[in-house]
């Protein structure tokens, strides 16, 4: 699951393997911006059958790889 | 009447507000009195010239449209376009009469705001998000009064928790010292400070010249900003006062460093209205159906429809429009520099260069505040 996920992560971002390290701050790097992120939610919904909630989605909950991966864990 | 202003609104809120600080301040709930303080202010502030009448109309046909469509059982995209089409239709024509003469004048204070609460309740039953929708608490979301006029544009999932959750003593005490400080703060912002620069800068100023227009789009961009942000900031206090966390509206955007950031920070309820309910939804549905060759051309047009929108949101007048394509342009310009030019993430992390990006984007969204403001079209 989470290969799948840094798999995802590093395809919307345009990062190589390893690069995004999991505490990286994805929004203050630039490497999410609203599109990434909506681009994040439809390959998660399609790819790993994992719907996310836009509206009551903050940003703080997806700031981090990390964070992202524990997030998608517990929704599954 | 207009909302916060002159000291009769004032006096009167006031006098309204103390039995929910009293109820508060005991632990009581503050929901049925809030909503007995919302009624009797729509009645004191639309009771002129047939409003009030227009106001019940609006709020049942709303009401009306979001009951009718959450009973539904079975709730395709085609019956939700027919709803969301018919609540748009009272807007819809209040804009038209704003431009067509013919049509007499259809305004109702605070339509837009309203309406944009009723049509996101039809977006949550569409989505399947509520469980119930009682009457009283649809129609104290769409009514409630502190943002009735200008906002906050709340969201009902996040409103009806507020009202159902049970506040103790001591966090009431909090929200009641925030509200007031709230509160004040408005008044200050609001009503002294773009009050003063309305009379020492704006007033003053000759009709025509370059000079003068420069002039006018600094002073107007400052008056706007404390008037707005004071106002909400009035708004928010009041609804902290009745249990109520609007969100806030403004987040010191003259601080932005782009487009996009300066739309994270100002009128902050109707962007993020715009970015949840337009934009994220015309990407989701491009990159589900796949409908560019290019993803990221979902993106742009995305923009470009949302800006669009809330320019005509504001008024179907030329300068409202121009406000709405300029921002629209604006920000694919700013999508495709994050995008094609590396140097422009570094200089916003960078301090010389982010001074500098400030400086630019304040510039922008001055002259757009300009064209908004009608004194060039």
């Amino acid at each position: 699951m989470e290969y799948k996920i840094m798999q995802i992560l590093n395809e919307v971002c345009g990062a190589e393997d390893g690069e995004l390290k999991p505490d990286l701050d994805l929004f203050e790097t630039g490497l999410l911006d609203s599109f990434a992120v909506v681009q994040l939610l439809v390959e998660f919904e399609e790819r790993l059958h994992v719907t996310l909630d836009i509206e009551t989605l903050r940003r703080e909950d997806i700031a981090t790889p990390a964070l992202i991966v524990r997030l998608l864990e517990k929704m599954r | 009447m207009i909302p916060y202003q002159g000291l009769l609104f004032f006096y009167v809120t006031g006098l309204l507000l103390l039995p929910a600080v009293v109820l508060g301040l005991l632990g009581k709930p503050l929901k049925y009195y809030g909503l007995f303080f919302t009624a009797a202010m729509l009645v004191f502030i639309f009771s002129e010239n047939g409003q009030l009448l227009a106001l019940a109309a609006f709020c049942i046909w709303q009401a009306l449209m979001c009951k009718l469509f959450f009973r539904l059982k079975n709730k395709s995209r085609v019956k939700f376009r027919v709803a969301a089409t018919l609540s748009l239709i009272p807007l819809v024509i209040a804009k038209l009469s704003g431009i067509l003469p013919g049509l007499g004048f259809w305004g109702l204070l605070g339509i837009s705001y309203m309406t944009f609460r009723a049509v996101q309740v039809l977006i949550d039953a569409y989505d399947g998000k509520l469980d119930a929708l009682p009457l009283a608490e649809l129609s104290y979301f769409v009514l409630f009064f502190p943002s009735v006029a200008a906002g906050p544009i709340d969201r009902y999932r996040r409103f009806s928790g507020d009202l159902n959750r049970r506040i103790s003593r001591e966090e009431y005490a909090e929200l009641l010292r925030r509200g007031i400080w709230k509160l004040m703060f408005g008044l200050l912002s609001g009503i002294v400070i773009s009050g003063l620069i309305l009379r020492i800068w704006l007033e003053p100023l000759p009709e025509n010249g370059i000079a003068a227009t420069v002039s006018y789009m600094y002073g107007y961009t400052f008056y706007l900003f404390f008037n707005f942000a004071g106002y909400s900031s009035m708004a928010i206090g009041t609804a902290y006062i009745l249990g109520v966390k609007l969100p806030e509206n403004f987040d010191m955007p003259f601080l932005s460093v782009d487009m996009k950031d300066f739309w994270s920070r100002w009128h902050i309820s109707l962007s993020s209205w715009l970015r949840d309910y337009v934009y994220t939804r015309f990407v989701m549905g491009a990159l589900k159906s796949r409908r560019f060759k290019n993803r990221r051309t979902s993106s742009y047009i995305g923009y470009a429809v949302t800006f669009a929108i809330m320019g005509a949101w504001h008024g179907l007048t030329p300068a409202y429009l121009l406000y709405g394509v300029y921002h629209g342009i604006l920000m694919c310009i700013n999508e495709a520099l994050d995008l094609h030019w590396k140097y422009f993430k570094q200089m916003k992390r960078g301090k010389w260069a982010r001074i500098i990006l400030t400086v630019v984007t304040f510039h922008l969204f001055s002259f757009g505040l300009l064209i908004f403001s009608g004194r060039m079209v």
